[in-house]
Parts: structure tokens; sequence; C-alpha cells
């Protein structure tokens, strides 16, 4: 018999949520790091603000001005969806979606400073960067678990 | 009757159609970008699929369109799953 995900979808349309304590206080720290930095700024959140109008600095500008905050809201707001509902073994859709997303903008932030390829990691990444790394592919890890769980 | 101002003007512009590109980036998972493009746009697993295969090989795919307000719509919700998405007018 085939081992079942830890991630998988109940017959009432919620989800079943099966990690261990160290996996689900590892995804709480790095929920909080990006909390922080996106309340503080930073220039690792590139690529969670990409500018939409190419060359055209006048209307980067006002979508920074405009909508850059209230996404900065949603990540906030799903960032606190997984704080609050990181000790849960059962999810609705909404909150593995909010779990999706976080997960998802923590790797992207992650593959920012770690200069990622499609390769992985540069060649003479430093002991430190090794160690983000391996928490960047555990992450993905559990990404396309609650992608595979979520999937039709 | 419609009156169509030239489209050399600033009512023309807004009359253009505009599109949606995605990007590709080595970060993001090509299961995750089928997914949400599934979810976003009530894609087929098919077509979610070809288009995340056409920005992994060929740097970029356009996955939407319309008018501006539109176009606004889909980039923002792409960039709140975290997708690389610009938009510009055809």
């Amino acid at each position: 018999m085939a081992l079942r995900s830890p991630i998988r979808r109940r017959r009432d349309g919620t989800y079943t949520v099966d990690l261990g304590p160290a996996e689900r206080e590892l995804l709480v720290a790095m929920c909080d790091q990006l909390r922080d930095l996106l309340v503080g700024g930073d220039p690792a959140l590139v690529r969670l603000f990409p500018t939409p109008y190419g060359d055209d600095a006048e209307r980067n500008e006002g979508y920074a001005a405009l909508v850059v905050p209230e996404l900065t809201e949603r990540r906030l707001a799903a960032l606190e969806t997984v704080r609050s509902t990181a000790q849960a073994t059962q999810l609705t859709a909404d909150e593995l979606a909010a779990w999706m997303r976080s997960v998802n903008d923590v790797r992207l932030v992650l593959g920012t400073v770690l200069d990622v390829e499609e390769s992985g990691l540069p060649d003479g990444a430093s002991e430190e960067d090794r160690e983000r790394y391996a928490t960047y592919e555990y992450l993905g890890m559990v990404l396309e678990l609650i992608v595979r769980a979520m999937a039709k | 009757m419609e009156v169509r101002e030239p489209e050399t003007g600033v009512e023309g512009d807004l009359e253009l159609p505009w599109v949606v590109i995605v990007w590709n980036d080595p970060i993001n998972l090509m299961s995750y970008v089928t997914l949400v493009l599934q979810q976003l746009f009530g894609y087929s697993k098919e077509k979610a699929t070809q288009l995340m295969m056409q920005v992994h090989h060929e740097g970029k795919a356009v996955v939407s369109g319309g008018s501006r307000s539109e176009a606004e719509r889909d980039v923002f919700r792409l960039h709140e799953h975290g997708l690389w998405a610009t938009m510009q007018q055809d």
C-alpha cells in the first residue's frame, strides 16, 4: 500500500495536515521572519512585488503607491493565518491556500537571497547558505505536498 | 452610436487590449505555477500545463488579456501568488 501524503484532502473538503512539531516550528519561524521583512521593508522582497508595466516608470510608481500596500496586507494576513493554524491537524481550503502562498513567499525570498538558479545553489556557497538552501528545499517539498493535495 | 477616438490619443490607448504575461523564474515550482493558473483563470489542467511549459521553455507566456482594469486585476492576483507577471498593450 502506498504511503499516504501527510497533507491530503478529506471527503468534507477540508485537509488533513500530518506534520511534526519541528516542522511546524520551522514553518512558524520562517513566516515570522518574512513578516518582519514585510513590516520593515527589505530589498530581498523584490520578487514578491514585481513592477508590472515594463519600463513605464510613472505607471510602476503608481502601482507601488496604490497596489503594493494592499499586496503587503494580503501577505501579512496569510502569514497570520499560518501562525494561528500552525498546530492544526485539519485545515479549511482557505487556510491551506494561505499556507501555500506563505510557503511560496518564503521560498521566493530565500531563493532571492541565495541567488538560486534552475540548477540549484551557485558554486562556492558558504556553509550558512547551504543550510538556508536546505530549508528552501524542505519548503519546496511542503509546497509540492500542498499543491498535490489541492490539485484537482 | 459609439464614437471612437483616434488611437494616437489617450482615449484611443484605453481602447487597445492589454495582455498579461508571466515570466520564467528559477524559484517557482512548475506544479505550483500550473495550479495557480488553474485556480485564478479556471483553465483546465491541460491548458494551464501548456502555458506553464511555455513559460519554462520560452521564458514567458501570455496568460490572459482584456481591458486595462481586467489586466490589472489579473496582475494583482498573480503577484499575490508570487508569480512574476507584467502587463502591456498588445
